[in-house]
C-alpha cells in the first residue's frame, strides 16, 4: 500500500487553486486556443481533453440555426420560376408517397416576391430582408434529402445520421472526436424555446459516454443552468475553503488507490465546476454587449427578441471555444394554425406561417453573420441554416404545404466553404433533388471534414459494432469546399 | 413488342438466320451508340470491376458485363429482358425510388433509349465473366466451435489450497502470471462493499456494530444471507436488468406517448429477483409470459419486456410497415443483447459480418415474434387474494342464509297464512307481462348490477378487455365480445312468450341502450334454457325454441330474427335505431309446461362487442301476446299462486325459502331476512383489476427483407431459431403451439438450444456487477467481435453452477461473495500494477463509482429520509420523491437530469455496461443542488453535537454513516479546523454559526470521492 503521509499533501493548494480560478476567459483569445489544440495530446483520463484532429481543421465551431418544423425550400432559398408560372396546374411527377398527410397534386406557387441579391445574384424572397444581404457568404446545398417524412424521425436522422433513437448526435460525436477547447464551458450547447418534436433524442449523446452530452438551455427559463449557483447563504469564501479541504482529503483518498485514474479526474472536476460557476454566467450575460450590438440582433423587438438572445449567446459561446451550438428556432408570431414545437410546419398556410417565422429569425440570423464577420470569427466558425426536411411543391389544402424529405435546401456560411455558391439542384418545381444529391450522411461527412475529422475513422464500439455518425455511407462534398 | 416476340420465335426455330442476325446487329449498334457511353460515363465509377478494385463498388452491382447486369446487385436484377416497364434500372433512371445516377437525373431521351434497348432484349456484346465476389460464406459447423456457442462443459476447479472453487481458478491464473493477491479487506470495508453490492445502500452504524461484534466464522455469510433476503436486493439488481432490457415508460419519437402501466414490468423484475425466480423461468416469462399464462397479471407484466422499446407516436399508412419491422428489430436486438450476448441487429440487412449468424435466421426469429403487438390489458394482479376475499364473502353469507331459513321455518308459515287469507284474494288476476326478478347475473366482460323493478344494469366496468395503442396516446378497444347470463325462477305453468326491454339512460354512451360507443348493441344470439328447480328431479334440461315475433325498432337488413337463428355471424343490430328505448318479443314454439317443484330459466345474451346497458325480462302465460299492450306486474303474486296451486293450496316445506322471496314485498319481517341475503350478494367483492402495458394479440406475417428494406420483400418467413446455437433436430417452431413459447423453450434449452449461452451470459453479468467488469468485459457481445473471457474455465464453471442451482441467482451471488477473491482489499501493489495494470486477474478489489441511482439513494439514506416502505407502483415524476431511484420515471424524451448526469443510460438499446464519466456538472450537483444540500442539513440534524455529544463523537458518527468507518485523528483535526475556518468566515463562533459550520462539514463529506466510491 502506498502510504502517503497525510501532512505532505497539505500543499498550498488553496493559493494555487485561486490563481487558476482567477484566470478568466476574456483573455483567452481564439489564437491561443488554436495553439493549445496543437499542443494537446490525447489523455486517457480526461475524455474532454483536446484531441488532435485527423488533419488540420478549417472550422473550429459550428452554429446550427435549426429551422424547426421544416421551412419550404421553394419559399425560401430555392427559386423556381416554373412553379411560379404553373400555379394551380398539375405538378408533373407528383407522388402521393411524398408527404406525410396528402397533397393536391397541383402546383402551389410561392406567395412571396423574389429578387436577386449580391454579386452571386442569388434569388431571395421578400421575407428575408436581412439575410438577403449576406447571400455572398452563403453556400447553398439545394439538393439535400433524407428518408424520414415526419418531424421527430427526420430530426433524429438529420442530427444522428439514421432515424433510430439512441444514437449519438453530431455535437456529441464532435465532442468525442475533438475534445473541449474550453473546459470551463460545455462544448456542445443546445438552445431551444418550446422543445422541438423528438426532444432530447435529437441532441442525444446516445451510447457515447455522458461526458459528450449537450447542455440544453431553455429560452423559457432564460437559459438558466441547473445547480450553477451555490446556496445563497453559502459564500464564495466558504466554498473555496470547502474545495480546499476536499482536494486535500480526496488526494489522500486517491493516494492509496493509485490505479484509479478517475479519482484524480474527479478531483479536477470540482475545480472545473468552481470555474464554471463563473464562466457560464459570464458567457450567458448578454448585458455585457453594447447597445449597438443588442440592437443589431433585434433584442429590442418583441417579435424576434428570443431568437436574437439565442444567437447572441451562441456568438458568445463560440467566442469562448464552444464547438457546437445548436439553436432550435421557437415560435415568433402565431396565427397560421401551426404548432409551437414545429414553428415552420406550414400545413395550412405558407404565406402567413413563413412570414411570421422569418420575422422571428431573419434579423438575428443576419446579425449573427455580421457580428461574427466583424470579429473575425467567421473565419473559424461555420453557420448552418436549415430544417429537418423540405415541403411539397404541390399544395396541401388551398395554401399549405406538406412534408417533403426528397429535396430541400440548407445553407452554410463561414469558414471552409465557398460563398455565394449554389450546389446541387431540385427539379424545375423544387419537388425533388435531382442533381448532385446530398444525403445527411454526406453533409455530416463534409462537416466532420471541415472540423478536421475523417468520418470513416471517427468510430465508437458499442454492442459489438463500430458505429459512425455516417453509418455506412457518406461522401465529403468536395465541390463546396474552399 | 410483337415484332421482337416474333423474332424470338424465329430464332428458336432457327429458320431464318438473316432476319435474326440483322436484328442483333441493329441492337448491338444501338447499344454501342446509345447505351455504352452512358454506362461508361455515369455508372462504371461505382458499378464495375474497376470500381471494385478502387473499393468504390456500390450495392454489389456490376454494370460492366452483360452477365453482371442480368444478375443485378443487392436489390435484384437490373432489368427483365424485353420488359422495360418492369425493370429496376428504369425506376432508378426515372428517379422513382432509387435515383440513379446520383449526380443528377439523365435527360429524358437517354432514359427513353434505355427503355428501348431493354425492350429490344438488351443486346449486349460485353461477354466478360462475372467479377468474383469475395462474399463470406458462413460455415455453421465451424461457427459452432466458437467458445461461447459450445455445449456447457463440466469443469473441475483446479486443485489448490483454497476451499472456495472460485479462488482456485483465480489463484491458478494469478500464479501463472506471478501476481500477488491482496490481503483481505477490513471488516468495515467488506461490509460496506457487500451492502452496496447486494442492496445498493450503505450499512447503518447499528449494522456496522453488529458485524464488528460478531467474531464467528460465519459472520460474513450471515450478512450475505440477510442482504439476499432483503427486499432492497431486488430494487438494486433489477436496475441492472432494466438497463439490458432498455426499459422505459414511453414511446419516444413524436410526442413520446407515456405508458402509464408500463411500470408493472419494472415491479415484476424486482419481485422476480427478490423471490429468486430461476433465471430460465425469468427469461421464459419475458419472452412468452402472455402465452404461457394467458390471463395472469404477472406473466403479462413480464411480457412487457418485449414491447418496452421505442415506438413512433405518429404513424401513417406510408410508414406503418417499416415501423412494424423496426419494432420487431428492436425486440430482436434486445433479446440478442440481453439474453444471448449477440448483436442480432447486424443481421437485419445481411449475413452477420463476423458471427455465424445467418440473414435467414434473423427472419426465423423475427417470424417467431411476428404476432407480438403492444397494448394494454386489464387483469387481476392478485387472483389468490381475490379468491380469499370471495371465499370469505361466501362464508359471511352462511349466517344470513341460516337466519332466513330459520325465519322461513319458524315465523313465515303463520305470517303467510294470515296474509294468504286476508290479502291474497285481493291481489290482481293474471296480467299480460310479468317482470322476472333475477336470482343471479353474470357477464363475460362486464359487471352487471340489479336495480329495483327487475332491471339488470351494466355498471360501466369493462373486463378484461384488451386495448391497443393507436397513434398519439389514443386507445381503441379491440373487439372482444360480451355475453350475459341471467337466471330467473318460476313456479308457473305454460309459459308462452318472453319480452326483452332495453332502456336508455343518461349514464350510457349516447344514452344507450347499448354500451358501445355509438349507444347501440348487436345481439348475435339469445338463448333460454329451462331446468327443474328441484335438485332431485330427473327431468332433463331443455333448450327452448324461440321465434322472433316483434321488435319495437329494427333494421330490415339486421332484424330481430337474426338473434334466434342459431347463427353467431348474424345479429339483431340496434345502431341506426339506438338512442331510444327498444323492446323485443319472442314466442316459444310450444308453451313450456314447467317442472314440478319449479323451473329455473337461464337466459343467455350473446353480443358482438359490448352488450345492453339496461335491460329487463318479462314473461307471459297468455297464448298469443304479440302486442306491446298490457300491464307490467312483478312475478311475485303469480309465483305464490303457482306454488299454492301445485300443492293443494299449501306451501310445502322445501319451498318455504322460495316462498319467502316472493312473499317479501308483502311482509316487512320477511323482507328484512330476504333483503339481508340479497344485499350481501350485491356486495360480492370484485377483483381489483389493473391495467398493464404488455403484448396483445395481433400482428402479421413476416417476410424476408432483402437488405432489410420493407419495399424489397422476399418469401414469407417461418418461425425458427439461430442455427449456430441449435444442436440436433428440434421440433419445428412453426409446428408448436405458439412460436414465442417455442422460442422461450429453445432459449432455455441446455441440450439442444441456446441454454448454454444464456447461462454464460447471465453468470458473466452477475460477476460483472460484483467486480465492476465481467469475465467477458463486453457483456452484451459474446460473438467474434466481443472480448474473450479472462478466465474461460471459471466462466464455464459459474455458468454450470448457475444451471446446477436450478438457475437460481442467489446461491451464485453467495458463492462469489464468499470467495477470498471478492473479499480482497482494494489496495494496490506496484509490481502487480506493472504485470496487470487493468486488474484482469483480480489481484485486488477494483474500486468503482456508484451508479446514478445509488448515489441518490445513498444521499437519501444518510439524510435519514429514504422511503423504503413504499415499494412498487407508478413512477415518481421527479427526484423530489423519497422513494428509491428505481421508482423514478423513465420517460424517453425527458430523462431525469440527475440520473443522466451520473451516466444512467439512454433507454433505447440494450446496455450491458454503463460508462462511468467524470464531468464538472456532476461536481455542480454535489456542490450546489438543493438535493445534496438538503441531505447534508438532514444528516447534520441527525447527529449534531450537543452537550451530551461532543464534536469529536458527532464527526465520528457522520463518518460512520457516510463512509462506514471511523475517521483518523488527522481527519478529526482537519474537520475541526475546517469548521473553525467556516465559523471565522461567517463572523465568529455563535450557536447559529456553529450549526451552519457543522452543516458545511456534512456537505463536504457528501462531496468527497469516498462517498461515491465503493472499494
Amino acid at each position: 500500500m502506498f502510504e502517503v503521509p497525510f501532512e505532505n499533501l497539505g500543499l498550498p493548494v488553496r493559493r494555487r487553486f485561486l490563481q487558476e480560478a482567477g484566470l478568466g476567459f476574456g483573455s483567452m483569445a481564439l489564437a491561443s486556443m488554436m495553439q493549445d489544440e496543437a499542443k494537446a495530446a490525447p489523455s486517457p483520463v480526461d475524455p474532454l481533453a483536446l484531441k488532435l484532429p485527423h488533419f488540420p481543421a478549417k472550422v473550429k465551431s459550428i452554429i446550427w440555426l435549426f429551422m424547426t418544423g421544416a421551412p419550404s425550400q421553394v419559399d425560401t432559398w430555392d427559386y423556381k420560376p416554373e412553379l411560379q408560372k404553373r400555379d394551380g396546374q398539375a405538378l408533373a411527377g407528383s407522388d402521393s408517397k411524398t408527404g406525410f398527410f396528402s397533397t393536391s397534386g397541383k402546383c402551389l406557387k410561392s406567395p412571396f416576391a423574389w429578387k436577386q441579391h449580391g454579386q452571386s445574384g442569388s434569388w431571395v424572397p421578400e421575407i428575408f430582408p436581412h439575410l438577403s444581404q449576406h447571400v455572398d457568404k452563403m453556400c447553398f446545398l439545394h439538393s439535400m434529402y433524407l428518408k424520414q417524412n415526419n418531424h421527430a424521425p427526420a430530426s433524429i436522422e438529420l442530427m444522428c445520421g439514421t432515424n433510430r433513437p439512441g444514437l449519438p448526435s453530431m455535437g456529441a460525436w464532435l465532442n468525442y472526436g475533438l475534445g473541449s477547447m474550453n473546459q470551463d464551458l460545455p462544448s456542445f450547447v443546445v438552445l431551444h424555446d418550446t422543445r422541438p418534436r423528438g426532444d432530447d433524442q435529437i441532441w442525444s449523446a446516445g451510447f457515447l459516454p455522458k461526458s459528450y452530452q449537450a447542455l440544453a438551455l431553455d429560452a423559457r427559463r432564460k437559459e438558466s443552468i441547473d445547480n450553477l449557483f451555490r446556496d445563497q447563504k453559502h459564500t464564495d469564501a466558504q466554498q473555496v475553503a470547502q474545495l480546499d479541504l476536499m482536494r486535500k482529503l480526496n488526494q489522500y483518498h486517491a493516494s492509496s488507490r493509485p490505479t484509479q485514474s478517475d479519482l484524480s479526474a474527479r478531483i479536477n472536476s470540482y475545480e472545473l465546476a468552481y470555474r464554471m460557476q463563473m464562466a457560464a454566467p459570464e458567457a450567458l450575460d448578454i448585458n455585457k454587449e453594447t447597445q449597438t450590438t443588442q440592437k443589431l440582433y433585434g433584442l429590442d423587438k418583441p417579435e424576434c427578441a428570443t431568437f436574437a438572445r439565442q444567437c447572441l449567446v451562441a456568438r458568445r459561446m463560440v467566442e469562448r471555444g464552444v464547438r457546437f451550438v445548436q439553436i432550435f428556432a421557437g415560435k415568433g408570431v402565431g396565427g397560421d394554425g401551426s404548432v409551437n414545437d414545429v414553428p415552420w410546419d406550414c400545413h395550412s398556410d405558407v404565406d402567413t406561417n413563413h412570414r411570421s417565422c422569418a420575422l422571428h429569425t431573419d434579423q438575428p440570423a443576419a446579425a449573427l453573420l455580421t457580428d461574427l464577420a466583424a470579429r473575425g470569427l467567421l473565419d473559424s466558425t461555420l453557420v448552418i441554416w436549415g430544417g429537418e426536411f423540405g415541403r411539397t411543391s404541390d399544395s396541401q389544402g388551398a395554401k399549405g404545404r406538406d412534408h417533403n424529405p426528397n429535396g430541400f435546401t440548407i445553407w452554410l456560411a463561414g469558414a471552409g466553404v465557398k460563398g455565394g455558391f449554389h450546389f446541387g439542384a431540385t427539379d424545375d418545381f423544387g419537388y425533388k433533388a435531382v442533381q448532385n444529391k446530398v444525403h445527411v450522411n454526406d453533409l455530416h461527412a463534409t462537416l466532420l471534414h471541415l472540423m478536421g475529422l475523417d468520418h470513416t475513422k471517427l468510430t465508437y464500439r458499442f454492442n459489438g459494432r463500430d458505429y459512425r455518425l455516417t453509418d455506412v455511407a457518406g461522401e465529403v462534398v468536395k465541390d463546396i469546399l474552399i | 413488342m410483337l415484332r421482337y416476340a416474333l423474332v424470338g420465335i424465329t430464332l428458336c426455330l432457327s429458320v431464318n438466320h438473316s432476319i435474326a442476325q440483322e436484328a442483333n446487329d441493329e441492337g448491338l449498334k444501338f447499344f454501342e451508340q446509345k447505351i455504352r457511353p452512358v454506362l461508361t460515363q455515369h455508372c462504371y465509377s461505382c458499378h464495375s470491376k474497376d470500381a471494385q478494385t478502387n473499393k468504390k463498388l456500390k450495392a454489389e452491382l456490376f454494370l460492366d458485363t452483360a452477365k453482371g447486369m442480368l444478375k443485378g446487385g443487392e436489390t435484384g436484377p437490373t432489368f427483365i429482358k424485353g420488359q422495360s416497364a418492369k425493370s429496376l434500372i428504369m425506376k432508378a433512371l426515372k428517379y422513382d425510388g432509387l435515383d440513379m445516377p446520383p449526380t443528377g437525373k439523365l435527360p429524358a431521351n437517354v432514359i427513353a433509349d434505355f427503355a428501348k434497348w431493354i425492350d429490344m432484349g438488351a443486346p449486349d456484346p460485353r461477354q466478360g465473366e462475372l467479377a468474383a465476389k469475395p462474399k463470406r460464406e458462413i460455415n455453421l459447423a465451424e461457427g459452432k466451435q466458437w467458445w461461447s456457442f459450445q455445449p456447457l462443459k463440466e469443469i473441475a476447479p483446479p486443485t489448490g489450497a483454497a476451499s472456495n472453487s472460485i479462488d482456485r481458478f483465480i489463484q491458478q491464473a494469478s500464479a501463472e502470471k506471478k501476481l500477488q493477491l491482496s490481503k483481505p479487506a477490513t471488516k468495515e470495508q467488506l461490509l460496506r462493499r457487500a451492502y452496496y453490492d447486494l442492496i445498493g445502500l450503505p450499512p447503518t452504524p447499528e449494522q456496522i456494530d453488529a458485524f464488528a461484534k460478531d467474531t464467528s466464522a460465519g459472520a460474513f455469510e450471515k450478512v450475505v444471507d440477510e442482504l439476499l433476503a432483503s427486499p432492497r436486493y431486488g430494487e438494486k439488481w433489477a436496475r441492472h436488468w432494466l438497463d439490458v432490457a432498455r426499459y422505459a415508460e414511453s414511446g419516444g419519437y413524436e410526442f413520446d406517448g407515456f405508458r402509464p402501466s408500463a411500470y408493472h414490468y419494472r415491479d415484476w423484475v424486482i419481485r422476480a429477483l427478490n423471490e429468486d425466480m430461476p433465471y430460465n423461468q425469468f427469461v421464459k416469462l419475458q419472452l412468452a409470459g402472455d402465452k404461457l399464462h394467458p390471463d395472469d397479471f404477472q406473466a403479462a407484466s413480464a411480457a412487457g419486456f418485449l414491447v418496452a422499446g421505442p415506438y413512433p407516436g405518429q404513424i401513417t399508412a406510408k410508414t406503418v410497415e417499416r415501423i412494424r419491422y423496426d419494432q420487431i428489430d428492436d425486440m430482436l436486438m434486445t433479446v440478442g443483447g440481453s439474453m444471448l450476448g449477440l448483436t442480432l441487429g447486424c443481421v437485419r440487412c445481411h449475413e452477420h459480418k463476423y458471427d455465424p449468424l445467418l440473414h435467414k435466421d434473423y427472419y426465423a426469429l423475427a417470424a417467431s415474434l411476428a404476432k407480438t403487438v403492444h397494448g394494454t390489458r386489464v387483469l387481476d394482479p392478485d387472483p389468490v387474494a381475490t379468491k380469499t376475499k370471495l371465499d370469505k364473502h361466501q362464508q359471511d353469507r352462511e349466517p344470513l342464509v341460516t337466519a332466513l331459513r330459520k325465519f322461513a321455518n319458524d315465523e313465515l308459515p303463520k305470517r303467510f297464512d294470515a296474509w294468504q287469507k286476508a290479502e291474497l284474494p285481493k291481489q290482481p288476476e293474471a296480467t299480460r307481462w310479468q317482470i322476472l326478478e333475477p336470482v343471479a347475473v353474470d357477464a363475460e366482460r362486464s359487471y352487471l348490477k340489479w336495480l329495483p323493478g327487475g332491471i339488470v344494469a351494466h355498471d360501466g366496468t369493462i373486463n378484461p378487455g384488451t386495448m391497443k395503442q393507436r397513434g398519439r396516446g389514443a386507445k381503441k378497444a379491440t373487439p372482444a365480445n360480451d355475453e350475459y347470463q341471467i337466471t330467473f325462477q318460476t313456479h308457473q305453468k305454460n309459459l308462452s312468450s318472453f319480452r326483452l326491454d332495453c332502456f336508455t339512460d343518461k349514464a350510457l354512451p349516447q344514452r344507450g341502450p347499448g354500451v358501445n360507443a355509438d349507444g347501440g348493441f348487436q345481439l348475435t344470439e339469445l338463448k333460454i334454457t329451462a331446468k327443474p328447480l328441484d335438485a332431485n328431479s330427473k327431468e332433463p334440461m331443455q333448450e327452448l325454441k324461440l321465434k322472433a315475433v316483434f321488435a319495437a325498432f329494427e333494421d330490415k337488413d339486421q332484424p330481430l330474427a337474426n338473434a334466434v337463428d342459431g347463427k353467431p355471424a348474424t345479429a339483431w343490430v340496434v345502431k341506426t335505431t339506438a338512442k331510444k328505448d327498444n323492446a323485443a318479443i319472442f314466442e316459444l314454439d310450444k308453451p313450456l309446461a314447467g317442472f314440478a317443484g319449479g323451473t329455473e330459466l337461464q337466459i343467455t345474451l350473446q353480443f358482438r362487442e359490448l352488450g345492453i346497458g339496461r335491460l329487463r325480462v318479462a314473461m307471459c302465460t297468455e297464448p298469443n301476446p304479440t302486442t306491446w299492450a298490457g300491464d307490467f306486474v312483478p312475478q311475485n303474486v303469480y309465483e305464490i299462486r303457482g306454488i299454492l296451486a301445485a300443492n293443494n293450496n299449501k306451501v310445502p316445506d322445501p319451498l318455504r325459502e322460495n316462498l319467502a322471496r316472493w312473499f317479501a314485498p308483502f311482509d316487512e319481517a320477511t323482507n328484512k331476512f330476504v333483503q339481508a341475503v340479497r344485499s350481501h350478494d350485491i356486495t360480492t367483492p370484485r377483483p381489483p383489476l389493473k391495467e398493464v402495458y404488455t403484448t396483445i394479440d395481433g400482428g402479421q406475417d413476416v417476410f424476408y427483407l432483402r437488405r432489410g428494406e420493407v419495399d424489397n420483400k422476399g418469401e414469407k418467413a417461418t418461425p425458427g431459431y439461430l442455427q449456430v446455437l441449435t444442436r440436433g433436430e428440434l421440433p419445428k417452431a412453426a409446428e408448436q403451439k405458439d412460436p414465442r413459447i417455442a422460442l422461450a423453450d429453445w432459449m432455455t434449452d441446455l441440450e439442444q438450444g441456446a441454454g448454454p449461452l444464456l447461462a454464460r451470459v447471465m453468470a458473466n453479468r452477475l460477476w460483472q456487477n460484483h467486480f465492476g467488469n465481467g469475465i467477458v468485459r463486453t457483456s452484451n457481445d459474446f460473438g467474434f467481435q466481443g472480448e474473450r473471457p479472462s478466465h474461460p474455465e471459471l466462466l464455464e464453471w459459474l455458468a454450470k453452477e448457475l444451471t446446477k442451482n436450478g438457475w437460481k441467482l442467489k446461491p451464485l451471488h453467495k458463492q462469489i461473495m464468499l470467495s477470498a477473491t471478492y473479499q480482497q482489499s482494494h489496495e494496490s501493489n506496484a509490481e502487480n500494477s506493472k504485470i496487470d495494470p487493468e486488474n484482469r486477474n483480480l489481484w485486488h478489489y477494483q474500486p468503482r463509482r456508484l451508479d446514478a441511482e445509488l448515489i441518490r439513494d445513498a444521499l437519501l439514506a444518510v439524510g435519514g429520509n429514504l422511503d423504503t416502505k413504499n415499494m412498487y407502483g407508478p413512477s415518481a415524476t421527479n427526484d423530489n420523491s423519497q422513494q428509491r431511484s428505481i421508482y423514478l420515471r423513465v420517460k424517453r424524451s425527458e430523462l431525469i437530469p440527475l440520473m443522466s448526469t451520473f451516466d444512467a443510460p439512454e433507454p433505447t438499446q440494450s446496455i450491458g455496461e454503463r460508462i462511468s464519466t467524470t464531468v464538472p456538472t456532476q461536481a455542480l450537483v454535489m456542490l450546489n443542488s438543493p438535493l445534496v444540500r438538503q441531505q447534508a442539513e438532514k444528516l447534520a440534524k441527525r447527529i449534531a453535537p450537543s452537550p451530551e455529544t461532543p464534536m469529536k463523537d458527532a464527526i465520528q458518527a457522520a463518518y460512520r454513516i457516510a463512509f462506514a468507518r471511523v475517521p483518523s485523528d488527522n481527519e478529526q483535526d482537519e474537520m475541526q479546523k475546517f469548521m473553525e475556518s467556516q465559523r471565522k468566515i461567517m463572523g465568529g463562533a455563535n450557536p447559529a454559526n456553529n450549526d451552519k459550520a457543522f452543516i458545511e462539514f456534512c456537505h463536504t463529506l457528501l462531496c468527497l470521492n469516498e462517498f461515491v466510491y465503493i472499494d
